[in-house]
């Protein structure tokens, strides 16, 4: 290969490595490119890769996060004015415009819907099927969307009453979490 | 032109970093200032515009999703549709000719380990839903609208199965005349009943398919139609909506709350009382089989409840009452998002201008479209289309 000439091979091995991933993958997917496509006027098509990391503060929605994390505890927060409990929280009341108040859940809810999920994102690594479900805490009047863990996921349906089991590794985040049925309790 | 006037300001101290504050929590503060500075309730408040520059910036694609529900201010309408704003700048006389463009490319998203773009979209799809409370539970977009299927399953029995499968050939089949289509075939009910799951209960063939392509229509003022056509398409009615982001904030996770304030919105404007009578033909967002189902209660075509018989009565065919989704819809012609709701205005215009081709309804006078977005059908804009020759 002459000085300067287009090489294929350590093209594959820097940008393998500028994007994050394996060598041979990154060949599989462009070999036919540079193989095939000898015209000067086809498309060409290059690895890229988007990243962005942040330390997020939950702000004024901290509490719910610390509860989770150190005391296997779920809250919501309370409008004083029109009383409504919201989980997830927020610190402003949307009806009233009123600063709301944390106040503590018992972590059994009912299901208002759910859906099995065969294929999803690759954000969330995961075993596949799993439930995905929106579950009204007692005492919330509103509903978060949340895992179900069950051994037969065929008997997964709205009505049914569930508890929360908090994950030994807490992050600080939603799925430090999931729910289980509530065994003899269902609507 | 009328005069507009300013009546309330407010603005948060600006600062390097808030920690003790959310985006959210900001964009309430200085919503609230400004209330108080005029004098102001919410609830004097009709829609909303929000400024909105970096998704990454805020760790939240479609933010403005979730201030609009931060800020309690569903079902106003705000932001989402390009026609919606298209139309505002020539119904105010601000300008007389307005391009209105949709574009989306989605499939240079590629996932190196499997060889495949799907499930490196899915993942630049799932920061549409609420990045906190929401995305880390794996509920991708498909599960938002499949959420609301099972809940409408769980209070009227239906879509059923059957049903979905029926629009899936039904729209697979009327791509076939489509020549823009993507997914042009000829399915048999066993054929989709036997495919793979994805998001119960959706199956393979239920599901929209991911599109790129371009859509572009040109809207003229009244005053200068001559100018450029005597086949001149009206619209005559316009509604749009954007409910809760977070469906757990909704009164009902089975009806799209959305569709119902946008269509009721457009039918007033346009004076009509009987959709289902008076409309020739409807574009439905069809992102998935079970969600036309519900669009067609919550467009009035019916009663809440009943969307599923009018597939089994065969209303909805191409030859029915009231043929929808002529074009395909998104499952037959496909779903380049941004550029979407386009492409069904467009798909009504031809009808409308008799230039629909071997898919033609014959003297088609008056179309609807139905164009959503957000998780969960957040927003929703409907346009009531009519020839004006």
């Amino acid at each position: 290969m002459k000085k300067g000439e287009f090489d294929f091979d350590a093209w594959i091995t820097r940008n393998a490595k500028k994007i994050g991933v394996e060598p041979e993958k990154l060949k599989k997917a462009f070999l036919e490119q540079f193989e095939k496509e000898k015209d000067i006027n086809a498309p060409l098509d290059v690895p890229d890769r988007w990243i962005a990391t942040y330390r997020y503060s939950y702000a004024g929605q901290s509490r719910f996060f610390r509860e989770i994390l150190f005391n296997k505890k779920l809250c919501g927060s309370k409008c004083p004015d029109c009383g409504k409990v919201f989980c997830p929280p927020r610190t402003n009341c949307p009806h009233c415009y009123s600063k709301t108040e944390w106040v503590h859940l018992s972590g059994k809810g009912t299901v208002e819907s759910y859906t099995t999920i065969f294929v999803g994102t690759s954000a969330a690594v995961r075993k596949f099927p799993f439930i995905c479900a929106y579950v009204k805490l007692d005492g919330a009047d509103t509903v978060i969307c949340t895992n179900i863990e069950m051994d037969d996921i065929a008997k997964a349906h709205v009505g049914m009453r569930v508890e929360a089991v908090f994950k030994e590794d807490r992050d600080g985040t939603m799925t430090d979490f999931y729910f289980k049925p509530l065994e003899g309790e269902d609507v | 032109m009328r005069r507009v006037a300013v009546v309330g300001v407010g603005t948060t101290p600006f600062k390097a970093r808030w920690r003790d504050k959310s985006y959210f929590e900001l964009a309430f503060d200085a919503t609230k200032a400004a209330l108080d500075h005029a004098g102001m309730t919410k609830d004097d408040i009709e829609c909303c515009v929000y400024g909105i520059y970096n998704d990454f910036f805020e760790r939240q694609f479609q933010p403005d999703l979730y201030v609009h529900d931060y800020l309690g201010m569903a079902p106003r309408p705000a932001g989402g549709s390009a026609i919606r704003i298209g139309v505002s700048e020539v119904a105010s006389g601000m300008y007389d000719v307005c391009l209105v463009l949709g574009v989306e490319k989605c499939a240079d998203l590629y996932n190196y380990d499997l060889q495949a773009s799907t499930p490196e979209i899915l993942k630049a799809i799932s920061y549409t839903a609420d990045m906190t409370y929401e995305q880390p539970t794996g509920r991708t977009a498909a599960a938002s609208f499949a959420l609301a299927v099972i809940a409408h399953r769980a209070k009227y029995g239906n879509p059923t199965d059957e049903q979905m499968a029926k629009v899936s050939i039904k729209n697979h089949k009327n791509a076939i005349l489509n020549p823009i289509a993507q997914s042009p075939k000829a399915l048999t009910l066993e054929e989709i009943l036997s495919s793979k799951l994805i998001t119960y209960p959706f199956r393979f063939y239920d599901n929209c398919l991911y599109s790129e392509g371009s859509a572009a229509l040109i809207l003229v003022s009244e005053d200068v139609v001559h100018k450029y056509t005597n086949k001149p398409v009206w619209i005559t009615g316009l509604g749009a909506s954007l409910d809760w982001a977070f469906l757990g904030n909704r009164e009902s996770l089975y009806t799209f709350t959305s569709s119902r304030v946008a269509a009721k919105k457009a039918y007033e404007q346009a004076g009509i009382t009987k959709p289902l009578e008076e409309f020739d033909l409807a574009e439905l967002h069809d992102a998935f089989t079970g969600t036309e189902i519900l669009a067609y209660e919550d467009c009035f075509f019916c009663e809440e409840g009943e969307g599923g018989n009018l597939v089994d009565a065969g209303v909805v065919e191409k030859t029915g009452k009231l043929p929808v989704n002529v074009s395909g819809g998104l499952i037959g012609c496909g779903h380049a998002v941004g550029a979407t709701g386009i492409m069904q205005a467009n798909e009504v215009v031809l009808h409308l201008r008799q230039e629909a081709g071997k898919r033609q309804i014959d003297g088609a006078r008056r179309g609807l479209i139905q164009s959503i977005g957000g998780v969960g059908c957040a927003w929703t804009v409907c346009i009531v289309f009519e020839r004006g020759f």
